[in-house]
């Protein structure tokens, strides 16, 4: 499969043990803090090649923001919501993927947020969007089940989808459609008769000033058939219904995998079988699918190293905290949403495509000249200092030094040797303002779009 | 499949007739792709080939102009000769001695003096009479209902010309199917569920940062030049040929932002700037086959002649320019301006010198291959559903003859039916 081969099942999914043939090194602990996290600097990669594999990621799956780190959240998240502007709120996400103790649960964040995808430019109610959004945190890690029963009663979800009333004379489809759909099946796994039936057990669920509540007058108390189940249900029982279907398991790890393995070639049955069939197993329960996931062979076989295409987000806040890097959030949060990922403004219910679709002539511009930009924004420190100087703390002071330790932190794949040649022969000095365009130039290169 | 078939055609059409021989002469003096070229023969590595043989597009244009707030158009297309326009306007009829006059019946705003040239030139058309059934006179639900085809019972979950680029969409565009200008929100017409449309503010969007310096650029290029295809990941082989393109592109945009001279300079308005933008885009030869820009501010509730007399003029103005522009570069046949509002205004105006929310009004065209002249009647002004104009001709038919006719596509997925195609074209 991957490479045209096709892959044994078992052997992917098995546990990783370095061997000769796939350290354990810097480049494989790069490569899991890419997907897992946000990136991570040398003195991390560096400290983590120190433990096994399966420690760190345990460690990734099981770490909580700190108290302190909440408050501080919870603060600037207050004053963001204060000023009612949506844009402020993606700005306080920023600084949370910048800084989190736990890049995992953010990262999962994400991956929820672009899955039961809900629009600001809809909702227009910064404080509903937010409280999805601790939702989604709340639950990112945790159990499938009870993350799509709260979604499915989430304000912002219900009004983005046109569902705030669901009257039984006129049962409303959209949500039931979705939750099919785009949420837990895939197209061709429900009927449309399964959608009506659905819908009437969805009726009376509304949204009230900005809170759900059922409404007992309008809900449908007869019999329903839903995907071969029958009996008088009532929308609690028709989430559960969804969720407990096997392809529920089958097309969320297909996405797991997506999200944490490979953009292409979407993993096939006998691939994602066996974790669907443990994630049953285990109740639907995230947490321990994702860490099989991120420690299995598959994850760490150098032929899924650079199948991504990095996202804006985390091409940005990547860059960043491989650099020890802090900026202004807003700005940047602004940029990303110009290269089309828009936090809190996803497209469509469907969210972000991913993949080849980042990648166009106008994006692939507006990211260089956003790297080019958080370069040289006097608000961009590194480690606090410089970039010349964060950099020679980490002992590259010359450009070649430079080309080295920015590929240990930031690439998927080999910088051509050419590149580095390149930037050694025409970059003999050590200017903040040269070292600058150095990083420039490797970020600029194709190789960089890749995690 | 079709897809790739059909641009394989084209690119054989384009060698039987090489109509933009000049741009490509031009294109190819640019740096990267004339080193490549002499270099070509066994050395070139075939990311940049991919660049070289990427030609400037040939095709069909569309770009949309919504004028937000709800035209009005009984006094864009002025039924002059009409007593009763002039006894339910005794305030802002305009007079039938000013009017630039298409027949002994009907007139265009004074204004528009640009439309009148246009049509002189037979590159402006009036498309009459355009609304749909159950009118809603909301600003909000009527916008959406243009913009989506679906009424507010429906899930809206795409726009017309996003359904559009779901339709053609095609792997080895390396350019957006769809631009917006502007810095306003993205357009619902524009959401799609696989493809996304990128907003510009202006041409520097396109420009590498950095590329200013020599050295900076000369390094860059050379990476490039050496980097060798991957064979072993196909994401980075498609990154690797789309990064080529946008260097490519970068550079055609730096070209026609400095090289690029308007035949007569734009009017200094903000459509004027924004449509000044999209003729760069398009002479840098951009694939992008749909461009989008707003012009806001058609509310006219009070004090309507001298503001809607503005705004009709910076329309006019500005589109009249941007076509001739386009036009004296070449590629006025692929080019066509669709101008549309979500709504016309009543027929009486109101005690404030305005005119409230009212319903069908006409749909502007412009572009060398428009069919000029009036199309359609002009809604009875004597046969009113509560004050207001009847529709004769569905705004989705007007769609529907874009998009097959215009920009080929196949226009019953995109508008959810089949509408009776006009004849917009020549």
């Amino acid at each position: 499969m991957v490479n045209g081969k096709s892959l044994d099942p078992t052997w992917a999914w098995e546990p990783y043990e370095p061997s000769a043939e796939t350290p354990w090194d810097t480049g494989a602990a790069a490569h899991l803090m890419r997907r897992a996290g946000f990136g991570a600097t040398g003195a991390e990669l560096e400290e983590l090649v120190q433990r096994s594999p399966a420690d760190v990621v345990t460690e990734l799956v099981e770490a909580q923001e700190s108290d302190v780190f909440q408050r501080q959240m919870r603060s600037l998240i207050t004053a963001s919501l204060a000023t009612g502007n949506t844009e402020r709120l993606a700005a306080q996400w920023i600084y949370r993927m910048l800084n989190t103790p736990a890049p995992l649960l953010e990262k999962m964040t994400l991956f929820w947020h672009g899955h039961f995808a809900t629009s600001a430019d809809k909702v227009e109610d910064a404080k509903l969007m937010q409280q999805q959004n601790d939702l989604l945190r709340s639950h990112a890690l945790g159990d499938f089940s009870q993350l799509a029963l709260e979604i499915s009663r989430d304000p912002a979800m219900l009004l983005y989808l046109d569902s705030a009333t669901n009257r039984k004379a006129h049962p409303n489809e959209n949500y039931a459609r979705e939750i099919m759909e785009l949420f837990c099946l895939g197209e061709g796994h429900y009927s449309e008769t399964d959608i009506r039936e659905l819908a009437r057990c969805f009726t009376g669920w509304e949204i009230k000033r900005e809170k759900f509540r059922i409404n007992r007058y309008q809900h449908d108390t007869g019999e329903k058939s839903v995907l071969g189940t029958t009996g008088k249900l009532g929308g609690e029982d028709g989430v559960s219904i969804v969720v407990s279907q096997d392809q529920t398991a089958r097309f969320l790890v297909t996405k797991l995998i997506r999200f944490f393995v490979m953009d292409e070639p979407q993993a096939d049955d006998p691939l994602v079988e066996p974790l669907a069939a443990q994630m049953r197993q285990d109740e639907m329960q995230i947490g321990p699918t994702v860490q099989r996931i991120l420690t299995s062979n598959l994850f760490f076989s150098a032929s899924v190293r650079g199948r991504k295409v990095r996202s804006p987000v985390e091409l940005a806040v990547g860059f960043l905290r491989s650099l020890e890097g802090s900026t202004d959030a807003y700005r940047l949060a602004s940029a990303v949403q110009d290269l089309g990922q828009g936090l809190y403004r996803p497209p469509s219910v469907k969210g972000w495509d991913g993949g080849r679709t980042w990648i166009n002539s106008s994006t692939l511009l507006g990211r260089s000249n956003l790297i080019r930009r958080l370069l040289d924004d006097g608000k961009t420190r590194f480690g606090k200092a410089s970039l010349k100087e964060h950099l020679a703390s980490q002992g590259a002071d010359s450009a070649k030094d430079v080309g080295r330790y920015l590929q240990k932190i930031l690439f998927a794949v080999p910088l051509p040797d050419s590149a580095l040649q390149q930037i050694t022969q025409s970059k003999s000095g050590r200017s903040d303002k040269q070292l600058r365009d150095v990083v420039h130039l490797l970020c600029t290169i194709p190789e960089f779009q890749l995690s | 499949m079709m897809d790739s078939q059909l641009h394989r055609l084209a690119a054989l059409h384009q060698l039987a007739a090489p109509r933009r021989a000049t741009s490509r002469r031009e294109f190819l003096r640019s740096g990267a792709a004339a080193s490549a070229v002499m270099t070509f023969s066994a050395t070139a590595p075939g990311v940049l080939r991919a660049a070289v043989t990427q030609e400037p597009s040939n095709e069909n244009i569309l770009v949309v102009v919504e004028m937000a707030g709800g035209n009005d158009g009984l006094n864009t297309v002025i039924p002059h000769g009409d007593p009763i326009y002039r006894n339910s306007r005794p305030n802002l009829a305009i007079a039938s001695n000013t009017v630039a006059k298409l027949n002994s019946e009907l007139g265009l705003h004074p204004s528009m003096r640009g439309f009148a040239d246009l049509l002189e030139d037979g590159q402006f058309s009036v498309v009459q009479g355009v609304g749909y059934e159950n009118p809603n006179r909301s600003h909000f639900e009527s916008m959406d209902i243009w913009h989506s085809c679906l009424r507010k019972d429906e899930t809206r979950l795409d726009g017309w010309l996003g359904r559009y680029l779901d339709q053609v969409q095609a792997e080895n565009w390396s350019d957006p199917g769809a631009v917006h200008l502007g810095q306003d929100k993205q357009p619902f017409a524009l959401m799609s569920r696989d493809v996304r449309v990128p907003s510009i503010q202006s041409l520097a969007q396109f420009r590498l940062r950095g590329g200013e310096s020599p050295e900076f650029r000369q390094t860059l290029d050379q990476v490039l030049e050496s980097e060798t295809e991957s064979t072993g990941n196909d994401l980075l082989g498609f990154v690797q040929s789309s990064t080529s393109n946008a260097i490519a592109a970068s550079r055609r945009m730096e070209s026609a932002g400095t090289k690029y001279q308007p035949t007569k300079p734009y009017p200094t308005s903000g459509l004027g700037r924004k449509l000044e933008t999209v003729a760069k885009l398009i002479a840098g030869g951009l694939q992008t086959r749909v461009y989008y820009v707003r012009i806001d501010g058609f509310d006219t509730h009070a004090n309507q002649p001298d503001a809607h007399a503005a705004l009709l003029r910076e329309v006019s103005e500005a589109v009249t320019s941007f076509v001739q522009d386009v036009n004296s570069h070449g590629d006025g046949d692929r080019l066509m301006v669709m101008c549309f509002s979500e709504f016309g205004r009543r027929v009486a105006e109101n005690a404030s010198d305005g005119t409230d929310h009212g319903t069908a009004g006409p749909i502007l065209l412009a572009g060398s291959r428009a069919n000029a002249g009036l199309i359609g009647e002009h809604p009875s002004l004597s046969h009113l559903d509560q004050g207001d104009l009847k529709y004769h001709t569905d705004f989705r038919q007007v769609y529907a003859t874009l998009i097959e006719d215009w920009l080929g596509g196949e226009s019953s997925t995109v508008l959810g039916g089949e509408f009776k195609k006009l004849n917009l074209f020549t």
